[in-house]
C-alpha cells in the first residue's frame, strides 16, 4: 500500500469509530463503546505508522505525495478535491495526534466510566480526532477550513459535554464564538490567496505566490495576518486566549486531549504548513513572533498566580503554545514542532495527573484546598513530577531539548530577536516556578482531610456540586457521574500515564543538538525550501543555551521548594506584600474585565437596541411584512386572473405577444 | 409514362441516424396493431411490454449514433440528429419508460385503450424528437403538431373524469392558439429573410435582411410567443396549471419533462443558433419573460393545495430559470440548460411518482394532505418526495443545486448577472412551497396511540383494491426511489452528467 492509502486509513479508521459509537449508543454494553474508540484510535496510529514507512521508503524529494479521492464541482475553477497531502510534517502530526489521542482514550474509558453520556463521550471523541486528522491531512485550504472548523465544533460539544451545567455551557459558547473569529480570518486569508494565485491547493497557492508577490507584498502581509488571525484563535495566543481558560469545564480527559495535546496546537501547525507565505511577508512572521514571546511571557505570570489546578495547566498550555508560535515564527521549524510533540506528551500527562488528584478530592480543583497527597497517591505523584519536570525543563527531560532549541533559535536571529529570546528565558523561570508550584502545594505539605481518608483506603465521596459556582447538582445525564475515578485504582489511567510519564523524562533524545536530530532531519523535505534552512545555530550555542535553561530550571524549582516548602508562609507574605500585582495576576491582567467593556457590553447593548428597533420594527415589521405581503399580494394577484375561462386565458396571451411584438417593433426603430 | 418521374430524384437519407425516430413510428404501429388484440394479456401486458422495449432499443440506437460536434443535417438538410436532438431525446424516452412505469395501474388507458394510449405516447415521443431536430421551419411546424395533437388525446383520456376531458379540451382550444401564433411567426421570418432552411435564414440575417428589420422582428415575437406557449413561460403559462391538473396524473408527469425539454431544444436551436446574431435585439425581452416567469410561477405556487397544480406552478418557475439558459445564447448556457433539463426529469419523475402513489389511495386525491404523515408511515415515498422537493429547491448536495449553479453560472458569464440574481431569489421564494410539503410529510399531526392497545391493522372496507394499495405497487415507488436516489448520486458526482452536457454543448458550433 502506499503512503496515501494508510493516509486514507488514518481518516477512516476514527469515521467508523464515530459511527459505531454514535449509531450503536443503545445496543452498545458497559465499557465496549470507550474500547471500540479507542481501537479506532489505535488503528489509526497503526495506520500513521504505515504512512510514516512507506513515505521513508520514497526518495527524500519526493516525499510529499497528494492523492485526490474525489473532484467536486470543477466549473468555477475551484479546485476543491477532497485530497489529502502526506509528506513529513503532516505524518509527524498525525503521529503526535493519534498516539497522545490513544493513550487518552484509554484513560477516559476508566475516568468517565460512571457518566449518563458514555458513549456520546466517546462518539465526540472520535469525531474530535478526525477532524483533527482530516485538519492536518488536508491538500488544500478548503478541506483545511472543513477540519479546521470541526475541530471547533467537537471543542464546543466537548467543552458544554456537561450540557446541564450552566457554566459549561457558556464556557463551550465562548470558545466557540472565539474561534469562529479565526475561522473567518482563516476564510478571508483563503479567499485572498485563491484571488491572487488562482489556486487553493498548497502546492498551487505556495507555488503561484512567488510569483504573484512580492517580498512583503501588502496582500500577501494581509492574508498572512489574517492566516495568524486563525492560528491565535485556536492557539489560544494574545488577544484570543481568553476561551482557553474557562475550557477547562469540559471533561478532564477534554482538556488533556484538546485543549493541550493537539487542537490548541493547530495554529502552529497551520504556521508551519503556510511557512512559504509567511517567509514571502516576514512582516506578518515577525509579528506572530512577538505576539507568541507576548504570550509565552503574560501566560506564564498568570499562572503563578491563579489557584484553579487545571486553570493553572491551561494557562501553562498557553505560555508553551507561545513557545512554538515564537519558534515557527522565527523559522525554527523543526524546534517548534518537537517542542509540539513533546508538549504534547507531559502537558497531557499533567492533565491526567490533575484529573486523578480532582477525583480523589470529589470534583474539587482549588489547589488551596489541596494538599500532601504524596503518600495517598504515589503512582499519580511520580507521574505529575515527570510531567512537571518536563514542562520545567528539568536537564535532560523532553521540554529541556525542545524548549532551549527554540530560544538557540531565535537568538542565532540576531538583532532585536535577542529580547524575545530573553523574555523566553525569564518565562522559562516562572515556568520552572509554577510548575513545582503545583507539585509542591498539591503532593507536599499536610495532607488534607481527602488524602487523609484516601491513606486509610476510602475515596472521598463529596456532594456533587459544580467547582466552579457551587450549585448543587444530581448525577444525572448531563451532569458529571456520581463516580470518581483515581489512577491508583483503575488500570486504563495507570496504562494511559505510565507510557507518557516515560516519554516526558527521554523523549528528548531523540533530538539532542548534533548527536540525534532525528525530527529535524525527518521533516527536512518539508522544510528544505526554506530561507533559513542553512542559517541554524551552531551546536556551540546550542549546547551553551541548554546549560543556561537547565540553570534557569534548577534554580527556578529551587526557588519554589523555598518558598512552598522549606519556609512556608512566604508565599502569603508575599501576596500581602505585592497585593496590587497578585490581584493583576490573579485576575489574568483583566482581559475578560477588558472584553467585557469593549466588546461585550457594546455588542450587547447594540443587540438590545437591534432586537428592540431595528428587529422588531423595521426588519419584522417593514422588510418582512412588506416582503410577505408582496408575496401574498402576488399570490392573489395570480390566483385571481388564474380564472379557468379560456377566453381569459387567450386574452391574455394575445396581450402578451402584443407587448413582445410591441417591444421589438419600439426596438428596432 | 411513368419514366419522367423517375427523374426527379429521391431524398438522400441516412437509415443510421434516421434509426431512433424509426423506432418509435414503427412502435407506435406495432403497439396499435397489438392493442386491437382481444385477449387482455396482449393489451395489459404486451402493450405496455412493446413501448417500453420500443422506448429501450431507442435510447440503445440514440446512444449508438451519438457523436459530439456539429452534424450534418439529413434528409435533405431537415433534421439534426446532433448531440443537442439525442441529449433531449433521451430525455423523452426516459419519461416515456417513467409513463409507462406509472400508467400500469392508471385508468386512463384502460378506459381510451390500451393500445391507443402507448401509441399515442409514442406518437407524440415522435413529434418531440423531430421538433427538437427541426433544420427547417416546416419540420419544426411538422414536429410540433406530431408532439401537440397526441397530447391533447392523451390528456382527455379519463373518459370518465370531467376535468379530465375539461384539460384536454381546454389544452386543444389554447394550444390551436399558440401553434396559429408560432406559425404565424414561422412564415414571418420566412418572409423576412426568404429562406425556410435554418441555415439560410442564418446567413440572410445581417446580409439581406437587417438586423433591426421589423417583419423579421415580428417574426420573432410571434415565434418566441409560440414556444414560450410549449415551454410554459409566462405569461403564456396559464394553460398549465389547469391542463396539469385534469390530465391523468403519469401524462401530467410526462408533460411536465418532455414537453418542456422539446421546446427548449427549439429555444435553443432556433433562437440561439439560427437567430444567434439577432441575440442584442431579442435577448432583452428573453430575459424579461424569464423574470417574469420565475415570480409569477414562484407567487402562483405559494397558495395552491393541489399537489398536481403545485408542481405545475414549480414548472412554470422552473421553465424561466431554464430561459436563461436560452437568453445567453452561449455554448456554456446551452450545457446548462441542457444539463438542468436532465435534472428536472430525475426530481419531478420521483415528485410525480409519489403523487401517482399517494392520489391512488387517499381519500384527499392530490390535495397536500394527502401526504400528511407520510414520513411515519411510508418513508419510502416520504423519502424521495423530500428528495425531490429540496432538488427543486436548490439544497446542496442534491442535483438541483448543481443545476441552479450552472445555470447562474451561465448568466453571469453572459453578462445577466442580474438574471441569476433574480433566479437566486426566485429559489428563495420557492422554499416556502417547497419546504411546506417536506413539513407537512414528517410534520404532521402527532397520532397519539393509547398504551396498552396494540394497533389495529385493517384494511378499509370499502374502496378498497389491490391495485389501490400502496403496498400493492411496488413499481411507482421504486421510479420514486430510483429517481430521487439518481438526484442525490448526481448532486454529490455530477461528472457523467457533465460529461454529457458538455457534448450536447458541441452541437451547435456558431455559439459564443
Amino acid at each position: 500500500m502506499s503512503a496515501t492509502s494508510y493516509g486514507w486509513l488514518v481518516l477512516a479508521f476514527p469515521l467508523a469509530g464515530l459511527f459505531v459509537t454514535s449509531f450503536g449508543w443503545r445496543v452498545l454494553p458497559g465499557r465496549l463503546p470507550g474500547w471500540l474508540a479507542s481501537a479506532a484510535i489505535g488503528l489509526a496510529f497503526l495506520a500513521s505508522i504505515g504512512a510514516l514507512v512507506q513515505l521513508q521508503d520514497l526518495p527524500a524529494e519526493e516525499r510529499s505525495v497528494v492523492d485526490s479521492a474525489w473532484t467536486y464541482v470543477g466549473t468555477a475553477g475551484v479546485g476543491a478535491d477532497l485530497a489529502i497531502l502526506v509528506d513529513p510534517l503532516s505524518v509527524f502530526m498525525c503521529l503526535v495526534v493519534s498516539g497522545v489521542s490513544f493513550l487518552i482514550h484509554v484513560y477516559s474509558v476508566a475516568y468517565m466510566a460512571s457518566d449518563r453520556g458514555y458513549a456520546r463521550y466517546f462518539a465526540y471523541l472520535n469525531y474530535f480526532v478526525f477532524s483533527m486528522l482530516l485538519l492536518v491531512l488536508a491538500a488544500n485550504f478548503v478541506l483545511l477550513i472543513v477540519g479546521w472548523a470541526f475541530v471547533g465544533a467537537a471543542s464546543y460539544l466537548l467543552i458544554s459535554f456537561w450540557y446541564r451545567r450552566t457554566t459549561a455551557t457558556y464556557a463551550g459558547i465562548k470558545a466557540f464564538v472565539m474561534n469562529v473569529i479565526g475561522d473567518v480570518g482563516l476564510l478571508i486569508a483563503a479567499f485572498l490567496l485563491l484571488n491572487e494565485t488562482g489556486s487553493l491547493g498548497y502546492a498551487g497557492v505556495f507555488e503561484g505566490a512567488e510569483d504573484a508577490f512580492t517580498r512583503n507584498d501588502g496582500t500577501l502581509v494581509a492574508a498572512c495576518l489574517l492566516i495568524l488571525v486563525g492560528a491565535f484563535a485556536k492557539s489560544a495566543q494574545l488577544p484570543l486566549h481568553t476561551w482557553l481558560p474557562d475550557a477547562m469545564e469540559g471533561p478532564t480527559p477534554v482538556s488533556a486531549l484538546i485543549h493541550a495535546a493537539t487542537m490548541v496546537t493547530a495554529g502552529v501547525y497551520l504556521i508551519a504548513r503556510t511557512h512559504p507565505l509567511f517567509e514571502l511577508a516576514p512582516t506578518a512572521a515577525d509579528i506572530g513572533a512577538i505576539i507568541g514571546a507576548l504570550t509565552l511571557f503574560f501566560a506564564a505570570t498568570v499562572a503563578l498566580a491563579v489557584t484553579d489546578l487545571k486553570r493553572i495547566i491551561a494557562y501553562s498550555t498557553i505560555s508553551q503554545i507561545g513557545y512554538m508560535v515564537l519558534g515557527v515564527s522565527v523559522a525554527a521549524y523543526g524546534a517548534g514542532l518537537f517542542h509540539l510533540m513533546t508538549h504534547a506528551f507531559f502537558k497531557a500527562l499533567l492533565f491526567m495527573g490533575a484529573g486523578s488528584v480532582i477525583g480523589a478530592m470529589a470534583g474539587l480543583q482549588d489547589i488551596d484546598r489541596m494538599g500532601g497527597f504524596r503518600r495517598a497517591m504515589p503512582f499519580t505523584f511520580v507521574t505529575f513530577t515527570a510531567g512537571a519536570l518536563a514542562l520545567a525543563a528539568f536537564p535532560l527531560t523532553a521540554g529541556f531539548f525542545s524548549k532551549d532549541e527554540i530560544l538557540a533559535f531565535t537568538i542565532n536571529r540576531g538583532g532585536w530577536y535577542w529580547a524575545l529570546a530573553i523574555v523566553g528565558y525569564v518565562a522559562a523561570g516562572l515556568t520552572a516556578f509554577y510548575a513545582f508550584r503545583m507539585v509542591f502545594r498539591v503532593f507536599y505539605g499536610d495532607p488534607v482531610p481527602e488524602a487523609r481518608e484516601l491513606e486509610e483506603g476510602h475515596l472521598a465521596h463529596g456532594e456533587p456540586q459544580n467547582p466552579m459556582s457551587g450549585e448543587p447538582e444530581d448525577a444525572d445525564v448531563g451532569f458529571p457521574g456520581p463516580e470518581h475515578h483515581i489512577a491508583e485504582r483503575s488500570w486504563p489511567m495507570k496504562a494511559a500515564m505510565g507510557p507518557l510519564a516515560l516519554l516526558a523524562l527521554v523523549a528528548g533524545v531523540v533530538q539532542i543538538p548534533g548527536v540525534t536530530d532525528v525530527i529535524e532531519h525527518f521533516l527536512e523535505p518539508t522544510f528544505e525550501d526554506s530561507r533559513f534552512h542553512d542559517t541554524a545555530p551552531t551546536e556551540g550555542s546550542e549546547l551553551i543555551g541548554l546549560v543556561v535553561g537547565g540553570l534557569l530550571a534548577i534554580a527556578a524549582i529551587a526557588v519554589a521548594f523555598t518558598v512552598y516548602l522549606r519556609r512556608p508562609g512566604t508565599a502569603d507574605r508575599l501576596r500581602e506584600r505585592f497585593a496590587g500585582v497578585h490581584a493583576f495576576l490573579f485576575n489574568k491582567w483583566y482581559f475578560d474585565e477588558l472584553y467585557d467593556a469593549v466588546f461585550v457590553r457594546p455588542t450587547a447593548t447594540a443587540g438590545s437596541f437591534g432586537r428592540r428597533v431595528v428587529e422588531t420594527d423595521f426588519v419584522q415589521g417593514f422588510i418582512v411584512g412588506g416582503a410577505t405581503g408582496l408575496v401574498r399580494a402576488g399570490t392573489s394577484f395570480a390566483r385571481a386572473i388564474q380564472t379557468g375561462y379560456l377566453r381569459a386565458y387567450a386574452l391574455l396571451l394575445l396581450l402578451g405577444l402584443a407587448g413582445l411584438a410591441l417591444y421589438f417593433l419600439i426596438a428596432s426603430s | 409514362m411513368i419514366l419522367p418521374l423517375a427523374d426527379v430524384p429521391a431524398p438522400e437519407i441516412d437509415y443510421r441516424e434516421l434509426s431512433p425516430i424509426m423506432a418509435t413510428v414503427g412502435g407506435s404501429i406495432v403497439v396499435l396493431m397489438v392493442g386491437l388484440l382481444r385477449s387482455p394479456f396482449a393489451r395489459r401486458t404486451l402493450v405496455p411490454a412493446l413501448t417500453a422495449v420500443t422506448l429501450l432499443a431507442a435510447i440503445g440506437l440514440t446512444i449508438w449514433i451519438w457523436e459530439p460536434g456539429d452534424r450534418e443535417p439529413i434528409i435533405v438538410r431537415a433534421l439534426a440528429m446532433d448531440t443537442l436532438t439525442l441529449g433531449v431525446s433521451i430525455l423523452f424516452f426516459v419519461s416515456g419508460l417513467v409513463t409507462i412505469v406509472l400508467s400500469l395501474r392508471s385508468d386512463a388507458p384502460r378506459e381510451a385503450g390500451h393500445g391507443e394510449y402507448y401509441s399515442l405516447l409514442l406518437g407524440t415521443i415522435t413529434g418531440m424528437v423531430v421538433l427538437a431536430g427541426a433544420e427547417n421551419l416546416i419540420t419544426l411546424f411538422v414536429g410540433l403538431e406530431l408532439l401537440s395533437i397526441p397530447l391533447y388525446v392523451l390528456c382527455a383520456t379519463e373518459l370518465r373524469r370531467r376535468t379530465s376531458l375539461e384539460s384536454g379540451l381546454k389544452y386543444l382550444i389554447i394550444g390551436s392558439v399558440g401553434s396559429a401564433t408560432l406559425l404565424y411567426g414561422l412564415a414571418l421570418i420566412y418572409g423576412a429573410a426568404g429562406s425556410t432552411q435554418f441555415s439560410g435564414i442564418e446567413t440572410a440575417i445581417g446580409e439581406r435582411v437587417g438586423l433591426s428589420d421589423p417583419l423579421l422582428l415580428t417574426g420573432i415575437a410571434l415565434a418566441a410567443t409560440g414556444l414560450a406557449f410549449k415551454a410554459s413561460v409566462a405569461p403564456f403559462h396559464q394553460w398549465t396549471p389547469d391542463v396539469y391538473q385534469g390530465a391523468p396524473t403519469p401524462i401530467t408527469a410526462f408533460m411536465a419533462v418532455a414537453t418542456k425539454a422539446a421546446a427548449f431544444a427549439v429555444f435553443l436551436r432556433l433562437f440561439d443558433s439560427t437567430l444567434g446574431l439577432s441575440q442584442l435585439q431579442w435577448a432583452p425581452a428573453l430575459a424579461a419573460l424569464a423574470t417574469a416567469t420565475i415570480v409569477i410561477g414562484n407567487v402562483g405556487a405559494i397558495a395552491q393545495r393541489s399537489l398536481k397544480r403545485l408542481l405545475a406552478w414549480s414548472g412554470v418557475a422552473q421553465a424561466g430559470y431554464l430561459l436563461a439558459g436560452v437568453v445567453v445564447a452561449s455554448e456554456l448556457g446551452l450545457r446548462a440548460t441542457a444539463f438542468y433539463l436532465a435534472v428536472y426529469l430525475l426530481m419531478n419523475a420521483a415528485a410525480f411518482a409519489v403523487v401517482v402513489a399517494r392520489e391512488r389511495v387517499s381519500e384527499h386525491g392530490d390535495d397536500l394532505a394527502s401526504l400528511e404523515l407520510l414520513g411515519r408511515t411510508q418513508p419510502w415515498l416520504a423519502w424521495p418526495m423530500t428528495i425531490a422537493m429540496l432538488s427543486l429547491a436548490g439544497f446542496p448536495a442534491t442535483a438541483g443545486f448543481i443545476g441552479k449553479f450552472y445555470l447562474i453560472d451561465a448568466s453571469v458569464a453572459g453578462d445577466y448577472t442580474w438574471l441569476g440574481i433574480v433566479i437566486v431569489v426566485g429559489s428563495v421564494v420557492s422554499l416556502v412551497y417547497y419546504l411546506r410539503v417536506v413539513a407537512v410529510m414528517w410534520m404532521g399531526r402527532y397520532e397519539v396511540e393509547l398504551p396498552g392497545l396494540p394497533r389495529r391493522r385493517v384494511k378499509p372496507v370499502a374502496g378498497w383494491s389491490p391495485e389501490a394499495d400502496a403496498r400493492a405497487q411496488p413499481e411507482v415507488a421504486a421510479v420514486a426511489i430510483v429517481f430521487a436516489a439518481a438526484t442525490i448520486a448526481f448532486g454529490l458526482a455530477p461528472d457523467p452528467l457533465f460529461d454529457a452536457a458538455r457534448d450536447v454543448g458541441t452541437a451547435l458550433s456558431n455559439l459564443r
